[in-house]
């Protein structure tokens, strides 16, 4: 009899055990695919052109695996738009068991928009995404700007954040978003982040009923990552 | 993707199959003495595992619970990024066995960049690696890479540099923040942040 009954007690706590287990694969799964590219300027106006430079683009990652992409540039000049140094790129990410991320870094020095329009000593745009069995998220910590003045007026004094998506007109010229920050993902089983350290739109009035359009832009500083599932 | 997701499912059910199914038989003979896995010896063997990540720190900013000193001798913005896979050489030592790692210190505007495969550098150097405090101490682990000093390219190709790179993993698969991560730079040429925690980014020890 204490034989037959220990017999249906292993069986339930088998089947208890199953279900938790089960759970705790379901609850537990982390992100199975990841992302990341940097870039430190972009150029693209009427006058001027220069591409996303220079470029780390995470590879592909699958598995549980791991990557990493850089590059550097010593300086760049496009005439009348944008002159900067010290341009670096870093993008990595890794796919885990408990975890899966991805981070990447854009920089640039010495940076010169419109002529003196907007300069910085150095712009840092640093972004991650995460997601482990609590959830995704990201940010973009340690994003910062180094002495930037926007049309005459000091922002930042020293090595300093702006408000994510500061807008600042440009009178004449358009409008420049600091720390432009674009998020994605459900924040549950994805989550993703871009943020553009310079932002400027440039504008021409004459659109439709007599609205500005965007004629150009020009980015310094864009860093992007993101987890999915 | 698909196929994962159907993995996901698929190898708890057959566990679950299978378990419920030993459990309900009428099984009478159960071994009752402790079941050792086969490598049980009490000697710790070279992990072998993967570390990733990047970001920013600002040293100084010392991670002291994992042994910063308290001096760094290069302070300022530091970017990077790595990604280092793990092995053992023939003797058993812990080797770096392929791996890139960039850091970025702007102060100076110095760039490092070292290559690893099939365990050494681009100078022919082995890079070892030794994993730090892997207890449960729930503090994370640390990894150490050049545990003899390796060989980095400064700024291009424009010249050579001895370095050695410290990452502590500090809230490996809890909420992020729950510790902040730390890495440590240390160059022949250009000084020691000592173990910084970060500004921001992620260090990750994601395993074998």
């Amino acid at each position: 009899m204490n034989s037959m009954r220990m017999h249906w007690v292993n069986c339930l706590a088998a089947f208890g055990l199953v279900v938790g287990l089960t759970a705790g694969f379901m609850g537990a799964s982390v992100a199975q695919s990841v992302a990341g590219q940097a870039y430190s300027t972009y150029v693209n106006t009427p006058a001027a052109s220069s591409g996303q430079a220079p470029l780390a683009v995470l590879p592909a990652v699958s598995g549980t695996d791991g990557a990493e992409a850089d590059a550097q540039g010593s300086a760049l000049s496009v005439p009348d738009a944008l002159s900067s140094d010290f341009l670096n790129s870093i993008t990595s990410g890794e796919i885990g068991t408990t975890e899966s991320g991805a981070q990447s870094t854009a920089s640039a020095a010495h940076i010169n928009i419109l002529n003196g329009l907007i300069t910085a000593d150095e712009v840092i745009a640093n972004v991650m995404s995460r997601s482990t069995a609590s959830g995704a998220a990201s940010n973009a910590d340690g994003s910062t700007f180094q002495n930037l003045v926007v049309a005459g007026v000091p922002v930042t004094w020293g090595d300093d954040v702006v408000a994510p998506n500061t807008n600042m007109d440009l009178p004449g010229v358009g409008y420049v978003v600091l720390n432009e920050q674009i998020p994605s993902g459900d924040g549950v089983t994805s989550s993703g982040m871009t943020v553009n350290m310079i932002h400027v739109y440039l504008q021409s009035a004459g659109g439709l009923l007599g609205g500005a359009t965007t004629t150009g832009e020009i980015i310094v500083g864009s860093a992007s990552s993101s987890v999915g599932p | 993707m698909m196929r994962e997701q159907r993995n996901v499912i698929v190898w708890p059910s057959l566990l679950a199959a299978a378990l419920v199914a030993a459990a309900c038989s009428d099984q009478t003979n159960l071994n009752m003495a402790p079941h050792r896995p086969s490598f049980w010896g009490g000697v710790e063997e070279c992990p072998t595992g993967k570390w990733t990540g990047g970001g920013r720190m600002d040293p100084p900013n010392p991670d002291f619970d994992d042994g910063a000193t308290g001096t760094s001798t290069l302070e300022g913005k530091v970017t990077f990024g790595f990604n280092v896979f793990l092995g053992s050489d023939g003797d058993g030592r812990c080797i770096v066995t392929k791996g890139e790692i960039e850091v970025n210190h702007h102060p100076s505007h110095t760039s490092w960049h070292v290559s690893i495969h099939n365990g050494q550098d681009a100078y022919g150097e082995t890079v070892f690696a030794e994993l730090i405090d892997p207890d449960a101490s729930g503090r994370g682990a640390c990894l150490l890479v050049g545990v003899d000093p390796i060989t980095a390219r400064v700024d291009g190709n424009k010249g050579t540099d001895q370095v050695q790179m410290e990452l502590c993993d500090n809230d490996r698969g809890a909420p992020q923040n729950s510790r902040t991560d730390a890495m440590r730079w240390i160059s022949t040429g250009y000084g020691d942040t000592d173990l910084t925690y970060l500004t921001g980014g992620n260090i990750v020890d994601h395993g074998s």
